[in-house]
């Protein structure tokens, strides 16, 4: 292509090839996936398509074809939602106790932030050979809840101090000010302020959550979370409801994302464009 | 209003107060009373511990040691609605999702007050600041001097028997900044009540208030009526600082009842008023000589006393006069207003060498500072 001032530089033409490359592996394996979903009635796993149909997606709600999909589901919002206002409210918590500079503070923070460099298999491995010990059997809905925290925990205490960072502390003040108790200062005017930083923290906790493999595999117990029956899928699932899976998951996500970012768009469009100014 | 209540006055009583943080005390020993319904300003450059004063007096700060008494009552230790106080923040800290009249309901609110009584409320405060128009905005959709509005009426609906009020006009232009100035005053002398504003501008401070804390490294140098602390600074720092003076150092030579006779740096002759100090020969003294009050020495004849020479080294219209800054007189600069008649009968250009004269009773002396200069000092003069 050339423009009226000449040639693009050839640094131009790597870096746009760099690009395409790039968002091809990142979107293409995604897209052929939701395409084949779509396949006829008789069509196989792979192209061509004969026809198109929502057949597959039928066939997700019969466990003789697909495992236990929908109870796997059930399981991991369950969990996912747990994770995300526990993340949310240990993270507030611990982020507005860290502002002030108590004994021991770093190095309760550097406690906290290592789990994030802590292989996840073997924190599940190790959940597990110490709950044998304990004489505990590890079930979704605890022992996977406790795996799952140790990951969504650090990043939600993080995005925490980001978000204190601009949260000024003359606000409690005010508030104690006009004769406001700590209760009444934290849920009237601290909570509400930081609301939409919150959401976001919700939405890691949640997602984090939702679609985490190795903190789950050996935590989680007998019952599968839906990644895990995805996985087991992919290997005994021999249709396209594999794929139509697949689509149904990543729309849940979608949809998720899609609520969080719009209730922090409306609550910052309600308080005019100078919040925390 | 509150004025009229029994037990609701607003005198503080400040003694032996000490703020330190670490090792460093940002307050250092303060005294000072400042009487109901007055209106006082701390005044001084940021870091000399106004704003800890001030927020000691509000309880948003516990002193290291000393005590507060507002009407009489020891408030240490009290919540600052118990205290009778009420902070306006500099920032002004609107709670930004909250409308304007459910800012300045708060209060009314947590103290569960009815819906129709409160907002009966909130109507009078909104008036009192003119913002009846915009009660349904939230801060975010309003600008910087009706945010201050919505601060002050905040604050007021709490019948604080003293407003505190920190830096408050700092974060506005400078049109807003002298209309809000005569509004505070006014707000101030309808409702009667105590004002302590804290400020780092000199002109702010002389046209507000009753009485002038002059400030530096949380130490006052001068507690006073504007025009004393204007026209009759205690110290070089008050003098240098209200930046009406220029301060002068010498050697006293001879002391009569009234006057000192004093040797400068150039070798020129000065004669003080002796006021109330005692001094001795050979003691170095300052003083301090209004700058309106000086004339450049046009004609050829040399006056024997009160005389300095100097470069002109900066000129300044001023619209009435011109300021002119001349250097090599002493450590400090030396500023003449020059009427500007005189100055257009007579022009002058940078490089200049001018001499400059005053009458012996337009000069005081100065006591010496309580605090050791530093460069934080207007001027960043070194110290004796």
């Amino acid at each position: 292509m050339r423009t009226q001032s000449g040639k693009r530089p050839l640094s131009f033409w790597l870096l746009t090839a760099f690009f395409v490359t790039f968002v091809m592996f990142l979107y293409g394996p995604m897209i052929t996936i939701y395409v084949l979903s779509f396949q006829g009635p008789t069509g196989g796993l792979t192209f061509p398509m004969r026809g198109y149909s929502l057949v597959w997606f039928e066939g997700l709600f019969e466990q003789r074809r697909t495992g236990d999909f929908a109870g796997s589901m059930t399981r991991s919002l369950i969990l996912g939602v747990a994770c995300m206002f526990l993340t949310v409210a240990i993270s507030v918590a611990a982020g507005l106790a860290f502002r002030s500079k108590f004994k021991g503070s770093g190095a309760v923070f550097y406690l906290v932030i290592a789990s994030l460099v802590m292989p996840g298999l073997f924190v599940s491995l190790g959940l597990a050979i110490t709950m044998q010990l304990a004489g505990l059997t590890p079930k979704w809905w605890y022992s996977a809840l406790g795996a799952h925290l140790t990951w969504t925990l650090p990043f939600g205490l993080l995005i925490m101090f980001a978000i204190l960072n601009r949260f000024s502390p003359s606000y409690e003040e005010a508030a104690r000010d006009l004769g406001a108790t700590p209760m009444q200062t934290f849920w009237r005017v601290v909570f509400p302020i930081l609301a939409p930083g919150l959401i976001g923290i919700a939405l890691f906790g949640f997602t984090l959550s939702y679609d985490e493999f190795p903190r789950s595999i050996l935590a989680m117990g007998s019952k599968n979370t839906l990644p895990h029956e995805i996985y087991a899928m992919t290997t005994t699932v021999t249709s396209p409801s594999l794929f139509a899976l697949g689509t149904v998951t990543t729309g849940i996500s979608f949809l998720i994302i899609l609520a969080a970012l719009g209730s922090i768009a409306w609550i910052n469009k309600r308080r005019g464009q100078s919040l925390g100014k | 209003m509150s004025a009229t209540q029994p037990n609701r006055s607003g005198d503080i009583v400040i003694t032996g107060l000490i703020k330190r943080f670490g090792t460093m005390n940002a307050v250092n020993d303060v005294s000072l009373t400042i009487p109901d319904g007055a209106y006082c300003c701390l005044l001084g450059p940021s870091g000399c511990g106004k704003t800890t004063i001030l927020r000691m007096i509000a309880g948003h700060e516990t002193p290291t040691s000393g005590s507060i008494h507002i009407g009489g009552q020891s408030v240490l230790g009290l919540e600052p609605i118990q205290r009778g106080t009420a902070l306006m923040f500099q920032s002004y800290a609107l709670f930004p999702h909250l409308s304007v009249r459910d800012n300045v309901g708060f209060n009314l609110d947590i103290a569960g007050v009815a819906k129709s009584q409160r907002n009966a409320a909130v109507a009078d405060m909104l008036d009192l600041v003119q913002m009846t128009r915009l009660a349904d905005r939230l801060p975010g959709q309003l600008s910087g001097g009706q945010q201050q509005r919505v601060a002050l009426a905040r604050a007021l609906i709490t019948k604080p028997r003293v407003l505190l009020l920190d830096e408050p006009l700092s974060a506005l232009d400078e049109f807003l900044r002298l209309k809000m100035r005569g509004e505070l005053k006014r707000i101030q002398a309808d409702l009667g009540i105590t004002f302590v504003h804290v400020t780092h501008t000199q002109p702010e401070a002389v046209a507000l208030a009753d009485v002038v804390v002059v400030m530096n490294q949380g130490i006052i140098e001068q507690a006073a009526s504007a025009r004393d602390v204007f026209m009759a600074p205690r110290s070089p720092y008050v003098a240098r600082f209200m930046g009406a003076q220029n301060v002068l150092d010498g050697k006293v030579m001879q002391a009569t009842d009234a006057t000192v006779s004093l040797t400068g740096d150039q070798g020129a002759q000065f004669d003080v008023p002796l006021g109330s100090q005692r001094v001795q020969p050979g003691d170095s003294v300052s003083f301090a000589q209004r700058r309106d009050l000086c004339h450049i020495v046009r004609g050829a004849v040399m006056p024997a006393t009160n005389t300095v020479t100097g470069t002109v080294d900066a000129i300044e219209y001023q619209g009435s006069f011109f300021k002119i800054t001349l250097k090599d007189i002493s450590r400090n600069e030396f500023i003449v207003h020059d009427a500007e008649a005189d100055f257009f009968a007579n022009p002058l250009v940078r490089g200049d060498k001018v001499r400059v004269h005053w009458n012996t009773a337009d000069a005081r002396l100065l006591q010496p500072d309580y605090a050791p200069a530093t460069d934080a000092a207007v001027g960043g003069e070194a110290g004796h």
